[in-house]
């Protein structure tokens, strides 16, 4: 099936298999930073957004967001730039597979909400899993970006 | 200015933050096709036949293996833990492997199998290994097991468990390999590289020369990671015999029966002691469930060896067995023995302390170590530090007293909360390590580690180390790793070691560089010359340290343009007090973890902001084996904690806050860098220290209450909140 899929602003169109996942299809157009950690929807590491909205990319059919505009962990912007900057300063990245969900999630949580608490970055952020981190430094980093 | 001991943020995160970290699933040589396993849903069972004739009728499949170059597929025709490998498939996709695996058919003959360890020793018990005879792994005796426990005036007996967890570092196992017809390349999400090559080469009959062992990026791996699995080798072996390149990524649910879980030790003990609380004599069993194959060897050894922490038991012997029961292979895990070690030690201390209703913090005190260094019973010895008045000093630093008061006040308020305090002596690094610093023409510098970091951060660690042993700036210092093509030996990243043991190799590489540099400069210069800030200058003029490279690499000087250096680090150990404070919900029996402290003396800290991140990760690691996560087999030997979804691992909402502090006059390691290791303490402290904060407060509502075994579950505490 044919699907168009504007990503990071550039529009690709797909021939796909009804069944491949969005993931799949994401990182076969060459956006890899966006991982795949499980296999139950758990673990955020394929987070992307979708239409503005952070979405777990491993549990969506690629043909069931035809049409939308999906931002990645490639992407570069203002507000992704502050993120990064911050990240490193607070050293909030260890081995980094986490690192794209954790920046989308950061991303659609400050796309809405200039100044969160800490609360609330962790309440937004929880359907990320970092098995490195201990979260800390993350928090820090969104709420400081 | 001195580099080490800043808190400089890593140079390694502007790939990770960009999103272009390569990890094994990123790496796709043209045209590679994908492996996948057929694995055995019985704990135990006899293969009869696997017929992939219907599979391989599909021309999406390119091959199916039941053997290939390399460990037996189901040795001597038997899978012997649930998702143990049987065949395996190589299609064009992944999607097509994944229908062609389905459609392998397999016909197991069910054997009696067993996942108790108790059981596994019992007479009759099914025997996983019929030729060892018996499901003993291994044994050993430690100390003089058979005086420790003699004479003292109090006794106290008792049986403490660790439980099986899983590492679930966030990136699975996979392993990529392409063949060009001279070079066997293969990469793999690992922490052993070398080994890799060499296993890979030893099964193909290869020499190392052809054979190229890569690490990419590597999302995680805590230990799990640091044995050359059969599937690395089998997929080099199949892309060797195709000629094309092979990939095989684990899912998460196979990565969770197929890669090694940790700890699973049971300690039973006698411990003897006076009414002071001072310890006359320990004597202890470790019973370690070692799962099917015995890969994870010296696990209980080392939680055997380091079973008397810091304190001064002179009369102390442990019998360790270690035992083959129907699951997954056990392996190292952040800590690798010495958070068992830690928590055995550490509860005895709290129960000594509540049979005579002292202070905890006073039996520890009475205890500790005093003058090192000190060789323990079991023969290792504590190099350097000053335990009593560390423990003095972070008792202060960590409010330790001002926090139980606290505990109090809230307790008045209704509110249920507990303190826990834990001090471990762990021991780090091991065996060589080889660095290599290499001068560029226009006058930076390369370092090759030995090491294999992943996460960690140990690339800033060492540039800094280099950079000021050179006398130049950061920026002009890379470093490298993970590639047989650009060092050809090591040992890795493991055991807190990297710092210290590469660390230490890049030091003496690095000046050996200067030195020879330095007789290139004067004879450039013709006479005697000094150096400072990457310049040398004599009485005759000055050159850069740029100009004296430029003038080896065009013949106009004579000296070392690199060094390499094979540094052998011997063992040394990192001291520390960690405090914990748990909240707990006494209708639910929920424990929400609030705050925690640390005070460490690892020596030298080259990096702070670095050290700390290692301290955050490891207590989240320890926290979670305390209260979340259980590795749980059904007594079908199913694993029913199978993925993500049904294991718990910590989230942003588990997570406490926490406040590191390192000693502000450390005491520095015998290596040139005068580190010891940060990478495991949270692993090794956190969990007793956290287990004796919800027994602190348990026990407002149920004094007595006691902790013996790991996780504590809402359903464990609710249990100990009841009469
Ligand atoms: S891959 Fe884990 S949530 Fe998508
Ligand atoms: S940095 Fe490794 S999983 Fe988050």
């Amino acid at each position: 099936m044919r699907v168009g899929l504007r990503v990071n602003g550039t529009f690709h169109e797909v021939d796909v298999e009804p069944r491949a996942l969005l993931v799949h299809v994401l990182r076969g157009l060459g956006y890899r930073s966006v991982r795949v950690g499980c296999d139950t929807a758990t673990c955020g590491a394929c987070t992307v957004l979708i239409d503005g909205r952070p979405a777990k990319s491993c549990n969506l059919l690629a043909v069931q967001v035809d049409g939308a505009e999906i931002v990645t962990a490639e992407h570069a912007d203002g507000l992704l730039e502050r993120l990064r900057k911050s990240f490193n300063a607070h050293h909030a990245a260890q081995c980094g597979y986490c690192t794209s969900g954790m920046l989308m999630a950061a991303y659609a949580l400050l796309s809405r909400r200039e100044r969160p608490s800490e609360d609330e970055v962790r309440e937004h952020m929880a359907g990320v899993l970092c098995r490195c981190t201990g979260y800390q430094n993350i928090v820090r980093a969104v709420v400081e970006a | 200015m001195r580099l080490v001991g800043r808190p400089i943020p890593r140079v390694e995160d502007a790939r990770i933050l960009r999103g272009r970290a390569t990890y094994l699933d990123d790496i796709e040589p043209p045209g590679t096709l994908h492996a996948g396993f057929v694995r055995s849903p019985y704990p135990h069972a006899r293969v009869l036949r696997v017929d992939m004739s219907d599979a391989l009728s599909d021309p999406r499949v390119i091959a199916g293996y039941t053997s290939l170059p390399g460990p037996p597929m189901a040795p001597g025709g038997k899978v012997r833990f649930q998702g143990e490998a049987v065949a395996m498939l190589v299609a064009v996709d992944r999607y097509a492997l994944a229908d062609a695996l389905e459609r392998v058919v397999v016909d197991y003959e069910p054997l009696p199998h067993v996942v108790d360890p108790a059981k596994a020793l019992e007479e009759g018990a099914p025997l996983l290994h019929e030729e060892n005879g018996s499901n003993v792994a291994h044994t050993a005796r430690y100390g003089s097991p058979d005086a420790a426990g003699a004479a003292a005036p109090r006794v106290l007996e008792g049986e403490l468990r660790v439980q099986r967890v899983v590492p679930a570092a966030m990136e699975p196992r996979g392993v990529v390999a392409a063949y060009d017809g001279h070079t066997l390349t293969v990469w793999s999400s690992t922490q052993v590289p070398y080994d890799v090559r060499k296993e890979v080469a030893g099964a193909l009959g290869l020499p190392l020369s052809r054979v190229r062992a890569v690490q990419p990026d590597v999302g995680g791996a805590f230990g799990s990671k640091l044995i050359v699995y059969p599937e690395e080798v089998w997929v080099a072996a199949a892309a060797y015999l195709l000629g094309r390149p092979v990939k095989w990524v684990a899912t998460r649910s196979e990565d969770f029966r197929a890669t090694t879980h940790g700890r699973d030790m049971g300690l039973a003990f006698r411990v003897g002691f006076d009414g002071s609380g001072r310890v006359r004599s320990l004597w202890g069993r470790i019973t370690c469930d070692v799962g099917a194959y015995h890969w994870g060897e010296g696990l209980s050894d080392i939680a055997a060896r380091m079973l008397t922490g810091p304190y001064d038991i002179r009369e102390a012997g442990v019998e360790v067995v270690d035992v083959y029961t129907n699951k997954t292979p056990l392996g190292a895990y952040r800590g690798a023995g010495r958070p068992e070690a830690t928590f055995f030690v550490e509860r005895i201390m709290d129960m000594v302390a509540d049979e005579l209703g002292l202070d905890p913090v006073e039996v520890r005190r009475a205890n500790l170590v005093r003058g090192l260094p000190y060789t323990n019973p079991f023969g290792m010895t504590y190099d350097t530090g000053d335990y009593t008045g560390t423990l003095e000093a972070a008792l202060s630093r960590l409010g330790y007293y001002e926090l139980l008061r606290w505990a109090d006040e809230e307790w008045a308020r209704g509110r249920l909360v507990g303190v826990g305090l834990s001090i471990y002596v762990e021991v780090t690094t091991f065996g060589f390590e080889t660095a290599i610093v290499r001068a560029e023409p226009d006058g930076s510098f390369t370092v090759v580690t030995g090491t294999t970091p992943h996460g960690q951060g140990v690339a800033t660690g060492i540039a800094q180390i280099v950079a000021d042993e050179l006398e130049v700036p950061l920026e002009s210092v890379r470093v490298v790793w993970g590639d047989t093509a650009l060092v050809q030996d090591g040992i890795g990243t493991m055991g807190s070691r990297s710092i210290t043991a590469g660390g230490s190799a890049a030091l003496l590489a690095a000046r050996r560089l200067r030195e020879g540099l330095k007789a290139a400069a004067e004879q450039l210069l013709g006479s005697p010359v000094q150096y400072s800030g990457g310049r040398f200058w004599g009485p005759n003029g000055e050159a850069q340290i740029g100009d004296v490279v430029r003038a080896i690499y065009r013949g106009r000087a004579s000296g070392p343009l690199e060094a390499y250096e094979v540094y052998n680090a011997r063992s040394t150990y990192p001291f520390g007090v960690h405090v914990a404070v748990v909240e707990v919900d006494p209708e639910t029996g929920h424990v929400r973890p609030v705050l925690y402290r640390s005070y460490d003396d690892a020596g030298e800290i080259v990096n702070p902001l670095l050290a700390e991140g290692q301290i955050h990760g490891g207590v989240l690691q320890g926290v979670g084996q305390a209260l979340y996560e259980e590795a749980v087999y059904d007594g079908e030997g199913n694993l029913i904690t199978a993925n993500l979804a049904l294991y718990g691992v910590p989230t942003f909402a588990e997570a406490p806050r926490y406040e590191v502090r390192f000693a502000e006059r450390p005491h520095r390691s015998e290596h040139p860098t005068g580190t010891k290791g940060v990478g495991e303490i949270g692993a090794i402290a956190a969990t007793p220290a956290v287990v004796r904060a919800v027994e602190h407060a348990v026990r407002r509502v149920r004094p007595g209450a006691r902790a013996t075994s790991t996780p504590l579950t809402p359903e464990k505490v609710w249990m100990m909140l009841r009469p």
